[in-house]
């Protein structure tokens, strides 16, 4: 037994502990916490002791006598390993205090014996080494998640979110059980290392039918909808692990599959990088047009996961045209931004459930004021926001840079689609980058700044230590990489060495990259304190008053009179329609005696009226023709059952 | 050195260049107008005070205007004055630079919004939507600068091996680059016809409104990163429309700042013989700009030759 073995063992020996001593709640998430750090602790020593011989951390197991289950681990699935055990020990620990509701201790025994499950499965899903294994990895991974967003089943809100992930779960996973199919037919060898021998115009489709699949784990629109409704319902701890870590799997597969189909038709590249710009910059806009805090942040995951796509589809595209420095930016700069995600994901997801959990709703019209209220996870919010709007001098920004860099890099190839689409990518990389901040400036800035718009806001009160802390660190990890980009680059750039042949790419290019975007950042930072400095002096000994906000001549200011966060993003998503559709309930005054005047607005995600219209009416309307079918008598049913063999039967033999 | 020293000359005399517009202004009103020196005595007037600060406001009220002016000089750090080399600079820090701006209107819109005051959110929200816009015009000028050199810095936009020329062989497509660029510089610094910084009317506003609770050295501060990034955008069209060789090294800087101060003219002239435009027409006026080197970036493509 290896020491990776290890660790998932105790992980998953940490889950099954609280379903024995749930009753001792105190005992049980002290146990629970300490298992399941120790577990991912080992988890990344077995990592960090056998990075040079990644070939040690193999294995397989006999399954059913049939079947073997193999596993192996390259730089990819390392790179994809890291986020999983650093994040969801951070998620454990801030579990601790989210869960705090007394006669809820069976049910969060369940929830914390299904997250370690979670965690060891997505392990198991980036080291499955053959298809099999992969898909029962990645079945356990789906199923523990859906038990997981169902914590709060008796909201019906809640159960019909779960069925909606569950749906697009099982159909992605039938998806990419086809593209498995499909090429086990042709290739006959179970192992990801055989399907390189099937045919070209086979390897199309197996690569969209599992892009498909994983698509709808990563959110790739028109397939992402589930993700809006499931992060809203899910505990926040589990909402972030399932958007920094989980859906990078769908990531993952669609980099294993492209490894293992070894495609170099440019075509591919091409159609994931317009299927990235459609995915990302669609992707915010619904976030601007969100107005729950957890519901923005899961469409924001939509948009980044559309970045990486960006940058993986200019990666392929690199390959293809044997141009290995823009296939280096690419893939490079697609799994920085995938490690970045994780961080400051996660930290927005914790940020998110601590408002909800200090104000009791995540609603952003009804917050404000809660960076005092807050102090601590208010500033780590807001770290968290200018990582991800992508600005120096943190994380964001450097994984970003990789993918714009690769997208240049493209300016220079001739063929005129190419170009057209490498001008498309920087553009859309511009315009999400500043739609990032539009967000993220709206979420700051109603829910932390300015006045509370409820009583609740006004009393909410910061939670304790245990959620706080993963919080700091997260926020500290954003900085750090944002100052001392050069190792997270070159460990980028050495995850992403099997994708292609990469030997003859200069092997200091990640060092140069990340020196200057280094210097960027401290030149920055050197400037703003030399500003500080210079600010302090010119305060020092002078009069500072306080008063209230200039209210422009009005004398009866409420704080209901502040911009609320839909009026701020009104102009910005009226101006993208119709792939925004915005919906407005608006009853005014009409007759001398007023009445109560609504206003109720909300933006709606095209693709779900799509799929509502297009494909779930349809559906219901055929099978509610088709309901005489199912009548209840029993001989009849029998009949069916006959008449299916018989039909069986005949096409055999015919 | 030299490089320092022409850093220390556009730090220094960055605030005079706004006179100019107002000079162009009063002369077309028929007045006298402010001295020529009216911006240093604002700054100095500015500094010489204490601040009252409102009681909604936290801390990120007070980092607007700290990271709005770092963020200011930063950009005039990587940007080759007086077509010297730049201070600091490498292959993407156009990029870069544009980032940085962008974290500065990140801070001061979450400052605006921190006061709690609808026409500040107003402002904010205007500000966010018309530097979206303005993006597209930027990202699309840095591609056409790709296209034409290969390179992705001001330093080597201007000083590198094949410098960026209205007399090269795309020199042409540079016309609507200066146009453009020229568009982007009235909506970033809020100018007319985007916005008008003399207004009194708080509705209409967009930049000053945003800005109404800073006072003392804080609005300072604001006042000086607005002068820099005015002056970077000026450099910026005035370095396309005269390229400098990088040879003469000092001896460049009076051609420079004569260049740059007929950038001030224009926009005191633009000022003085266009009114604002609505609200709702900005976003064409914006998108205008981005048609513009959008046109000359397919051109390179080379369908026609």
């Amino acid at each position: 037994m290896n020491t990776f073995q290890l660790s998932l063992a105790i992980l998953v020996a940490g889950g099954l502990i609280p379903l024995v001593t749930y009753r001792h709640m105190m005992l049980t998430k002290w146990l629970y916490l300490g298992t399941t750090l120790v577990g991912c602790l080992i988890g990344l020593f077995s990592l960090f002791s056998s990075i040079h011989r990644l070939e040690d951390l193999a294995w397989s197991w006999p399954w059913l006598h049939v079947f073997t289950l193999e596993f192996s681990c390259d730089s990819l699935s390392v790179f994809f390993l890291l986020p999983i055990f650093l994040i969801c020990p951070l998620a454990c620990l801030y579990s601790l205090a989210y869960f705090d509701k007394a006669g809820h201790s069976l049910r969060t025994a369940v929830s914390f014996c299904c997250t370690n499950i979670l965690i060891a499965a997505m392990a198991l899903v980036s080291v499955a080494a053959n298809i099999l294994t992969f898909a029962l990895a990645w079945e356990i991974m789906s199923l523990s998640s859906y038990i997981l967003v169902m914590y709060e089943y008796e909201k019906e809100q809640t159960r019909a979110a779960g069925y909606l992930y569950f749906l697009f779960a099982q159909a992605g996973a039938l998806l990419i059980f086809a593209a498995f199919g499909v090429g086990y037919s042709y290739s006959g060898g179970m192992a990801f290392a055989a399907f390189s021998s099937i045919p070209e115009q086979v390897k199309f489709l197996v690569f969209f039918l599992a892009f498909l699949g994983f698509g709808s784990k990563a959110g790739i629109v028109p397939v992402h909808i589930w993700l809006p409704h499931a992060h809203p319902a899910a505990p926040s701890h589990i909402s972030a692990i399932m958007s920094g870590v989980m859906i990078k799997m769908g990531i993952y597969g669609i980099l294993r599959m492209y490894m293992a189909l070894a495609v170099t038709d440019i075509a591919v590249g091409q159609i994931v990088l317009a299927v990235g710009m459609i995915t990302g910059i669609l992707g915010i806009l619904y976030a601007l047009g969100k107005s729950h805090m957890k519901g923005l942040l899961a469409y924001s995951s939509v948009e980044n996961v559309g970045i990486m796509l960006i940058g993986i589809g200019l990666g392929m595209m690199g390959v293809a045209k044997d141009n290995m420095v823009m296939a280096g930016f690419g893939f490079g700069g697609a799994l920085l931004h995938m490690l970045n995600h994780s961080i400051y994901k996660s930290l927005l997801f914790f940020g998110a459930g601590a408002v909800i959990k200090a104000a009791g709703t995540g609603n952003i019209e009804e917050l404000g004021g809660l960076m005092k209220r807050l102090p601590v996870s208010g500033r780590a919010f807001l770290a968290g926001s200018v990582s991800i709007s992508g600005l120096p001098p943190f994380n964001g920004f450097v994984g970003e840079f990789l993918i714009y860099l690769a997208a240049f890099q493209c300016l220079n190839v001739t063929h005129h689609l190419n170009l057209l689409l490498a001008i498309l990518a920087i553009v859309s990389l511009a315009i999400i980058g500043s739609l990032t901040i539009f967000c993220f400036t709206k979420l700051v800035g109603v829910v932390y700044l300015g006045e509370p718009r409820t009583a609740a806001a006004a009393k909410a009160r910061e939670g304790g230590w245990a959620m706080t802390l993963p919080m700091v660190v997260l926020a500290a990890a954003c900085l750090a990489i944002g100052i001392f980009p050069e190792s997270a680059m070159r460990f980028a750039f050495w995850g992403m060495s099997g994708l292609g042949d990469f030997s003859r790419l200069d092997p200091d290019l990640p060092a140069t990259i990340g020196a200057n975007l280094a210097l960027g950042s401290r030149v920055f930072i050197l400037l703003f304190f030399v500003v500080f400095l210079a600010r302090k002096l010119l305060y020092r000994g002078k009069e500072i008053a306080q008063g209230p906000t200039w209210g422009c001549g009005f004398t009866r200011p409420t704080t209901r009179i502040q911009y609320t966060g839909s009026s701020f993003s009104r102009t910005m998503i009226r101006f993208f329609r119709p792939f925004v559709l915005i919906r407005e309930t608006v009853v005014q005054l009409t007759q001398i005696f007023p009445s109560r005047t609504v206003y109720d607005c909300r933006t709606e995600d095209v693709a779900e009226i799509g799929w509502h219209r297009g494909v779930a009416s349809p559906l219901l309307t055929v099978f509610g023709k088709l309901r005489w079918i199912q009548h209840g008598n029993v001989q009849l049913y029998i009949g069916y059952i006959i008449l299916t063999i018989l039909i069986v039967l005949l096409s055999l033999i015919v | 050195m030299e490089s320092a020293l022409s850093l220390g000359i556009a730090l220094l005399t960055a605030p005079l260049f706004p006179g100019i517009i107002l000079k162009v202004k009063a002369f077309f009103a028929g007045k006298k107008g402010p001295p020529l020196l009216i911006k240093y005595y604002t700054l100095m007037k500015l500094f010489r005070k204490g601040s009252v600060y409102s009681t909604s406001t936290s801390f990120v009220f007070r980092m607007g205007p700290l990271v709005s002016c770092a963020g200011a000089i930063m950009v005039l750090l990587f940007f080759p004055l007086g077509g010297g080399a730049p201070l600091v600079s490498f292959h993407g820090d156009a990029i870069l630079i544009f980032y940085i701006l962008a974290i500065a209107r990140f801070f001061t819109i979450a400052a605006a919004l921190d006061t709690a005051s609808p026409f500040q959110g107003m402002g904010a929200a205007r500000e966010a939507f018309f530097g979206t816009l303005a993006e597209v015009t930027i990202f699309a000028t840095l591609i056409l600068f790709y296209r034409m050199t290969g390179a992705l810095g001001f330093g080597e936009y201007f000083t590198g091996a094949a410098p960026i020329s209205l007399f090269g062989r795309d020199g042409a497509l540079l016309v609507l680059v200066i146009v453009a660029m020229f568009m982007v510089l009235l909506t970033e610094n809020s100018r007319v016809p985007v916005d008008d910084p003399a207004t009194h009317l708080e509705l209409t506003m967009i930049h000053e409104v945003m800005i109404l609770d800073h006072s003392g050295p804080d609005l300072g501060l604001i006042e000086l990163a607005s002068f820099y990034k005015l002056f970077f955008y000026a450099a910026f069209v005035s370095l396309i429309i005269c390229p400098l060789d990088p040879a003469r090294g000092m001896g460049n800087l009076p051609v420079f700042y004569g260049v740059i101060a007929s950038i001030y003219l224009a926009v005191g002239l633009v000022e003085s013989a266009t009114a604002r435009l609505k609200m709702d027409r900005v976003a064409k006026f914006i998108l205008t700009s981005a048609t513009l080197v959008f046109f000359a970036a397919i051109l390179t493509m080379g369908f026609v030759q």
